[in-house]
């Protein structure tokens, strides 16, 4: 990441969103990126702050994205300051524990990008976004079922009278479907226990 | 807060008929996905009033191929070849983006002579690309000979990428370390005297095109986008240039070996039409041909023998950690967001493209109202996408 200090970012985000409650996750090795997590309740207005705050200003969105990690959901959003004398990017992220029915604040007031990136999230993670003007799937069609990007998602059997996956088509012993059955009983049992 | 930049589901607009006993309503009208001007499958929908859009749906999705869903199932080296289908016309730049990731996360250092590869091809595809959006966007103007003027030379490119990967579109050649394959010193040769064409040919389409009054007409003043728009959208690239915004990741956040080079950065300076405009955004890339010919003529210059490989273990596992690397490539800022989740795992536990492309698209709304539909057809044209890289 790019001219961040995290520690002061932190705590000025903290300073100046009450209940942001803004913790720094350091990078183990100096290689990996650092990033910052907030309470996903307080999103749109640490959002709002980034934007219009004097010190360090962040004045665009470049995406959102979403990591399952099975015990909760991570909605990360890539922030960017274009700047020719002192650019800006970090991560911000918001952690979701519901599985059943996620929901976040949408930040699209904030930053225009957020429109398709929130769909897209939604599509491949199924987290709501409140107050998005447009909750829609985009990449997948509209009466698609399931969220294809978490962890335990099966596809479904067949689609409009369509095959989807036919048995005599798939090699269901290959490694990375194993690999997969692990994550999806993993999953399960952490929805099952919400 | 209040924002101008708020769309969604748009007011139904007000229609300006001349006596109220008229009939009239809004017309909804198809564009694609099987469309020659939407640039692949890309299906707009678009109610207008008349002759005027007066609001415009992308629908995506036709060209979705769960590349991120493949890539948490696919050892590191193995997703190479379908990080190449994400923007077909610019692989290259893709792989580029996305074997950086990796390194970063891996510490691999790459050999100087590989770096300077990378540059050469990076810059030869960016061409070639451009070349790709010069002649596509004449044709949707309804000009057809500038296309055939520029897959003449973008050609040249695809034939020597041939050589050295074997593959004329897809190459899979910048790997994990380095480049799968040296250029001989015939190769590079070809490549300095292509160079040397390419300029005249760039003056060529000059005269042949970008001044030509009718292509001015249509294009200047037309699909108008300022910097705030470009922020707030997150747009990159050539279209935040276009409007005249000098920021450039080669130059802004140096990575690979461009800090040693030399080049400037072409933004829309309103020659034609307002700033940020079709034109502008235009005439940015037919200038970034000419600054890519100045850096590969600097690279060739700095080749020197070695080897193209670094050191790189067998089997890659990363660490548990996570990074997100952007490169510039000939459409935008490409991102990676790659994790990992440490445990020997051999696979990538999720990799998010940022794509440019899609970023372009969700301005198409914003940029529709009001224009006529033809003009909205320049408006698509001019932001140059790709949808294989909307879709993943």
């Amino acid at each position: 990441m790019l001219n961040v200090d995290f520690n002061k970012l932190a705590s000025l985000i903290n300073a100046n969103v009450q209940g942001a409650n803004a913790t720094v996750n350091n990078a183990e090795d100096a290689k990996f990126d650092s990033s910052i997590t907030v309470e996903a309740s307080k999103i749109f207005a640490v959002c709002e702050f980034l934007k219009t705050n004097k010190e360090m200003p962040f004045n665009s969105l470049q995406c959102i994205s979403g990591v399952d990690w099975v015990e909760f959901m991570e909605v990360c959003y890539m922030v960017a300051h274009f700047d020719t004398t002192a650019p800006r990017e970090f991560i911000l992220k918001v952690k979701v524990t519901d599985r059943v029915a996620p929901t976040v604040d949408s930040v699209v007031k904030v930053w225009a990008a957020a429109n398709y990136q929130e769909r897209e999230v939604y599509d491949m993670f199924g987290i709501k976004f409140n107050n998005h003007p447009d909750m829609r799937r985009i990449l997948c069609p509209d009466d698609w079922q399931g969220w294809p990007l978490r962890k335990d998602y099966v596809a479904q059997k067949d689609y409009n009278g369509m095959a989807v996956y036919p048995d005599n088509k798939m090699n269901f012993e290959d490694r990375e479907f194993i690999v997969r059955q692990d994550m999806i009983k993993k999953a399960q049992l952490a929805a099952s226990s919400n | 807060m209040q924002s101008k930049w708020d769309i969604g589901e748009p007011e139904k607009p007000t229609i300006n008929s001349e006596t109220e006993q008229l009939k009239s309503e809004l017309l909804t009208l198809n564009m694609g996905p099987q469309h020659p001007a939407t640039h692949g499958v890309l299906r707009v929908e678009i109610w207008t009033d008349s002759e005027i859009v007066a609001h415009a749906i992308p629908h995506l999705g036709y060209l979705h191929r769960c590349m991120e869903k493949h890539a948490e199932n696919l050892d590191y080296r193995g997703i190479i070849p379908f990080v190449d289908r994400l923007d077909y016309l610019a692989s290259m730049s893709m792989e580029w983006g996305y074997v950086m990731a990796v390194e970063k996360m891996l510490g691999t250092e790459v050999p100087r002579r590989a770096e300077l590869l990378r540059i050469l091809t990076a810059e030869l595809q960016r061409i070639a690309s451009h070349l790709m959006a010069f002649g596509t966007y004449a044709l949707d103007l309804g000009a057809f000979t500038p296309f055939l003027y520029a897959f003449e030379e973008r050609e040249k490119i695809l034939r020597l990428f041939e050589e050295v990967s074997g593959a004329r579109l897809l190459y899979n050649y910048i790997w994990i370390g380095g480049v799968w394959n040296d250029w001989t010193d015939d190769q590079i040769a070809r490549v300095s005297s292509f160079v040397d064409v390419m300029e005249q040919e760039a003056k060529k389409y000059h005269e042949l095109v970008s001044l030509n009054k009718i292509f001015v007409e249509r294009t200047s003043n037309v699909g108008v986008l300022t910097v705030e728009d470009c922020f707030t959208y997150g747009a990159t690239g050539p279209v935040l240039r276009g409007s005249g915004y000098k920021w450039d990741l080669r130059k802004n956040k140096p990575y690979s070996l461009y800090s040693e080079l030399e080049f400037d950065v072409p933004v829309g300076d309103g020659e034609r039409g307002v700033v940020g405009d079709c034109w502008n955004r235009y005439i940015v890339r037919m200038r970034e041909v000419v600054e890519s010919i100045k850096i590969i003529r600097q690279v060739i210059d700095k080749l020197e023998p070695g080897p193209v490989m670094g050191k790189v273990p067998k089997i890659i596992k990363l660490p548990k950690g996570e990074v997100y690397v952007r490169s510039e490539a000939p459409r935008g800022e490409i991102g990676f967001h790659l994790v990992s989740e440490g445990n020997d795992s051999k696979t990538p536990y999720r990799l998010k493209v940022k794509s440019p492309c899609f970023t372009h698209t969700s301005m198409l709304p914003h940029m529709a109202p009001g224009q006529m539909v033809a003009d909205f057809v320049a408006s698509i044209g001019s932001i140059d996408i790709v949808l294989g890289e909307v879709d993943r």
